[in-house]
């Protein structure tokens, strides 16, 4: 039986060893939230270590990813770079749109208003010199535009059309100094004529005894038949009395902002 | 018939730039009138007639992109085109700086000619207001605009060639070696 046991000893001792660990296995799998004194040793001594070795193998990887292997770094770079052009275009191309979006809803409610048909265009050009105060439109003839035709924006007046081409038309502003449109007070329905004076206008034959205060609004008249009646044309700075005049000395400022004219309306028919 | 064919493409371009591209950069004071130079570039280099037809051809162009009435550009563009063919007889036109002195009497002659003719003709008063403050601002832009062309024009020289009858550009006036 010695002999036996000699012979098999390293065998019986594995079968030993394995059933032991089977049974520690067994044991832990049922307590299995609980660490065991080994386990939390192990776990204690490592920690250090694994922490030292994980900071060393970042720091190579780093080392490595950012100064060794850049085998496509300029190549990401690029496309990175490109990505992000494309996508800053994108999105001023979107707040373009999203701020012409706002124009135009001011401009659709401005249609409803005036209840006549109207045909937006887009200012393309301004005029060649220093003194004259007109605009080009992308619409002309084709688009069934006649000279004549008032164009508005949604502030106000803008002026209107004195000459067409097939696709485009010029505008004659407001403010232009050979511009007059027949005007009134809207407060107190005093009349005259509002001439272009390049950058504002003056309303000119108004009476002496006429009640004009600076922050009346001034307004198409609709006498003379180019303009609908009650356009606002501006709004009044300055009033000046003379006694010996027979008319007062008046001025206003546009309420269209030209300096900012990007879309604007042409009126195309009569009263609906 | 090159050569129209030339101003009238460069006469269009000029205008295109002042009526589309400055407007977005400058208020319309401060914008130069390529045009008024050109004219009076070509009154200084080329001979008397071709100077007259050019500034009668790009006055209605500049009169086609301006205002509402053809014909005020073209008569402003030929007195200041015989104006010049008149003084380059008596200047030495391989200098640049004459060059900028015409310009600038050119602009004040133009703004002055623009002035007379639209109180007079057109009934357009209030155009004074406009016209005569903005002078010095006109002058501004006309002169930094020649100054930036004739830099140019030095500049690629060569592109330009050995003609003579360029003003501004020294050894090639029409004058020199007589």
């Amino acid at each position: 039986m010695r002999d036996l046991l000699k012979r098999y000893r390293f065998f019986l001792f594995a079968i030993i060893l394995l059933l032991a660990t089977v049974i520690l296995y067994s044991y832990n799998l049922r307590q299995k939230t609980a660490t065991t004194f080994f386990e939390r040793a192990v776990l204690t001594f490592a920690s250090p270590l694994q922490t030292s070795l994980d900071g060393l193998v970042d720091s190579f990887k780093g080392v490595w990813g950012n100064y060794l292997w850049l085998v496509d770094a300029r190549q990401q770079n690029l496309v990175l770079a490109q990505e992000n052009k494309d996508l800053r275009t994108k999105l001023q191309q979107s707040e373009e749109i999203s701020l012409q979006n706002v124009r135009l809803r001011r401009l659709l409610a401005f249609v409803d208003d005036l209840d006549r048909p109207a045909l937006p265009a887009q200012v393309i050009g301004e005029d060649a010199s220093n003194w004259a105060r007109t605009i080009v439109i992308d619409k002309g003839s084709r688009a069934g535009l006649l000279t004549g035709f008032p164009v508005v924006a949604a502030d106000g007046v803008v002026g209107r059309i004195i000459k067409t081409a097939p696709n485009s038309s010029r505008v004659l502003l407001i403010t232009d100094a050979s511009s007059a449109v027949a005007a009134l007070i809207q407060r107190t329905r005093t009349r005259g004529v509002a001439r272009g004076r390049g950058n504002d206008l003056s309303l000119e034959y108004a009476l002496r005894d006429g009640d004009i205060q600076t922050g009346d609004l001034l307004v198409t008249s609709g006498m003379g038949g180019v303009f609908p009646k009650g356009l606002a044309l501006g709004v009044i700075t300055v009033v000046e009395k003379d006694p010996f005049n027979l008319f007062q000395q008046v001025q206003a400022e546009t309420a269209a902002d030209f300096s900012h004219l990007e879309e604007v309306l042409v009126i195309v028919g009569e009263d609906k | 018939m090159k050569h129209f064919s030339l101003y009238f493409l460069i006469g269009i371009l000029f205008v295109f730039i002042q009526s589309s591209v400055l407007p977005l950069f400058f208020s319309p004071n401060l914008r130069p009138n390529l045009i008024l130079i050109f004219v009076l570039y070509l009154g200084l280099s080329e001979s008397t007639n071709r100077a007259i037809i050019a500034g009668l051809l790009l006055g209605a162009i500049q009169d086609s992109f301006c205002g509402h009435s053809l014909g005020l550009y073209v008569s402003v563009y030929l007195i200041i085109v015989i104006s010049t063919r008149v003084l380059s007889e008596q200047m030495n036109t391989e200098s640049s700086a004459l060059l900028l002195v015409l310009i600038a009497g050119g602009t004040i002659l133009q703004n002055l000619l623009v002035a007379v003719f639209l109180s007079i003709l057109a009934d357009t008063e209030p155009v004074l207001r406009i016209l005569l403050p903005a002078i010095p601002q006109q002058l501004l832009a006309n002169l930094l605009s020649s100054a930036l062309f004739l830099f140019l024009l030095f500049r690629f020289q060569r592109l330009v060639g050995q003609r003579p009858g360029l003003a501004g550009l020294i050894y090639q006036s029409k004058y020199h070696g007589l």
